[in-house]
């Protein structure tokens, strides 16, 4: 960013390692299902230690309307514009999943108090592509597309939302959506001209909370799917069956030239792999099982729900959460045919581990993650979604969610909570709020691709 | 033609609403402060719970048979049948969330479109 010969972000991984840390990040924080009756907000958050307000939000911007559900965001350009001195890391596209509304957010006019720059009305999104429940969004050259779980009254598959760069609709991105039953994240490997997506649930499914019986009727994801990215249309898709129910975050290699990549199958609380073999077919294999674990009250051991999962910028870590036990685990994945666990720390969760951290009661478990470019500094957040939250966590609405940071040694692995940083959202002005998904303005480990 | 709608936890307060219209957009129309989301009967935020009356909400996905067995009411799509009383907000969702591992539902308590009727139902 600081270069002038260039666009945003970085010419390759290896330099994105070498970029300057983080001063700020911006994190979401929800009202939703709180029953504060205010708007969800973005919230920079001093990340710099050697600041008087270091570990303390120090601007909030307002969304327009209430109920949105501010949920997981994405910048406008990334490092596969790095060649175009045209563009620039400039907005946040902040999408409500609830409202369908996109959110686009000046973050470089002035860094410490992003400012409002567009919203682009669900209803005009609905009525467009007939598509609703915007989550993942990703950069793709002058493109933005962004994955949307539902039609436009909350029926799965979804598809994707085509945006110009100047955040206007173009139409729905995909040629075909084949036979896919769910849509939710996808990550895509230009060089190999490959996107792998995968499966949540219907909207109308997973927004008014879990019912597990659902999943026996089909009505949540357990498959993958792989994508011609340049045809735009789906080519394979990997039944993962019980091993892989509920299939969340996917995350490539983030050297542009490996296929290797992986996904956290949130119920099951595997980790899956998949690869290209010699022979150019796509396979997978699991390659981490967490045991479910007994829990005193409940009837049958308590799931991981592994709720998110990250890569280390030089691909050697893998990083997930737990969500209902309350763990955050580091696996060395050089081999990533063998999983090594080098690390684990313990917030929040039902298996009453690590009740408070800081001085602070962690309410709900770890949840989103996002690790600093050079990947020592994982920061974490304990909100999921507001109605999943409140089944599992329901004094959430009272405690609010909390934000910490995780040290983690990248020589030796292993990992700390840092005994020096804590935002409290159970202390915002308005009364106790949730975070979630966190970035960086120069790029982190889930914003940046490749071509 | 009007329904008299009775909010018990704001004071027993009361508004006249046309039968036609979605409650959510007459209460709101009345100043009432509702949450909200997806506004077509899908995402739970705007669910009240029913004390007394009858509404048609055969338009919402959201609620499965034991939350609509509880009362529960979708109101961006529910319309009033007769007068009612309401509980609204999120300090009427007591019942509604619930821990799908410690408390199951049974066949006949799922949502609509994959619940196995009660046999023997009155
Ligand atoms: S606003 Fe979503 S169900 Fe009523």
């Amino acid at each position: 960013m600081d270069s002038v010969c260039c666009g945003p972000g970085y010419a390759s991984p290896t330099d994105a390692m070498m970029a300057p840390s983080e001063k700020i990040l911006y994190t979401i924080a929800i009202y939703t299902g709180t029953g504060i009756q205010k708007p969800d907000y973005l919230c920079t958050i001093d990340s710099d230690p050697e600041s008087s307000s270091y570990s303390s939000v120090i601007s909030r911007l307002e969304m327009p309307g209430i109920g949105d559900e501010l949920h997981h965001m994405g910048w406008n350009a990334c490092s596969s514009c790095h060649g175009d001195i045209e563009k620039e890391r400039k907005y946040l596209i902040v999408p409500g999943v609830r409202s369908s509304n996109l959110h686009i957010i000046d973050c470089g006019t002035d860094p410490r108090k992003p400012s409002l720059f567009k919203v682009i009305e669900g209803s005009e999104i609905k009525a467009k592509t007939n598509l609703s429940a915007p989550h993942t969004i990703h950069c793709l050259g002058s493109d933005i597309i962004i994955s949307m779980l539902g039609d436009a009254v909350g029926n799965a598959p979804g598809g994707y939302l085509h945006l110009n760069e100047s955040f206007e609709i173009v139409g729905r991105w995909e040629n075909s959506m084949g036979d896919i039953k769910f849509s939710y994240d996808f990550w895509y490997q230009p060089r190999h001209n490959i996107m792998v997506s995968s499966e949540w649930a219907a909207p109308n499914t997973f927004m008014p909370g879990f019912d597990l019986e659902e999943v026996g009727h089909l009505k949540y994801g357990r498959e993958l799917h792989f994508w011609d990215l340049e045809k735009k249309i789906p080519i394979q898709s990997m039944y993962l069956g019980e091993d892989g129910l509920v299939p969340l975050e996917v995350r490539f290699h983030h050297d542009p030239d490996s296929t290797h990549g992986f996904v956290g199958a949130a119920l099951s609380a595997n980790i899956i792999h998949w690869w290209k073999d010699s022979a150019g077919e796509w396979k997978w294999e699991k390659i981490i099982d967490v045991e479910n674990e007994p829990h005193p009250e409940w009837p049958i051991p308590v799931p991981g729900v592994i709720s998110v999962i990250l890569l280390s910028m030089d691909d050697k870590y893998l990083y997930f959460c737990n969500w209902l036990h309350g763990d955050i685990r580091q696996y060395d994945i050089s081999d990533p045919h063998n999983a090594k666990l080098t690390g684990q720390v313990w917030m929040g969760g039902l298996l009453n581990k690590a009740p408070e951290v800081n001085g602070v009661k962690v309410t709900g478990g770890p949840q989103m993650i996002q690790l600093s470019l050079d990947g020592k500094r994982l920061f974490v957040t304990t909100s999921l979604f507001s109605t999943w939250d409140n089944q599992f966590y329901p004094e959430i609405r009272t405690n609010g969610g909390c934000m910490l940071m995780v040290n983690c040694d990248t020589e030796n692995g292993g990992m700390e909570i840092d005994p020096n940083f804590i935002v409290d959202f159970g202390k915002e002005p308005n009364g106790p709020s949730r975070c979630h998904e966190t970035r960086y303005p120069g790029g982190d480990c889930t914003s940046d691709i490749w071509l | 033609m009007m329904r008299k709608i009775t909010i018990k936890n704001r004071g027993n307060i009361t508004y006249d609403v046309d039968h036609r219209k979605p409650l959510l957009d007459s209460l709101k129309a009345n100043g009432v402060d509702l949450p909200y989301g997806c506004k077509y009967g899908g995402c739970i935020t705007c669910a009240a719970k029913l004390i007394n009356g009858r509404v048609n909400q055969t338009a919402q996905v959201a609620l499965n048979n034991r939350q609509l067995n509880n009362g529960y009411v979708i109101l961006c799509v529910a319309r009033p049948l007769t007068d009612c009383t309401f509980e609204i907000g999120v300090e009427s969702h007591d019942l509604l969330y619930r821990n799908p591992f410690t408390d199951p539902l049974e066949d006949h308590e799922l949502k609509a479109d994959i619940a196995t009727p009660l046999e023997n139902r009155k």
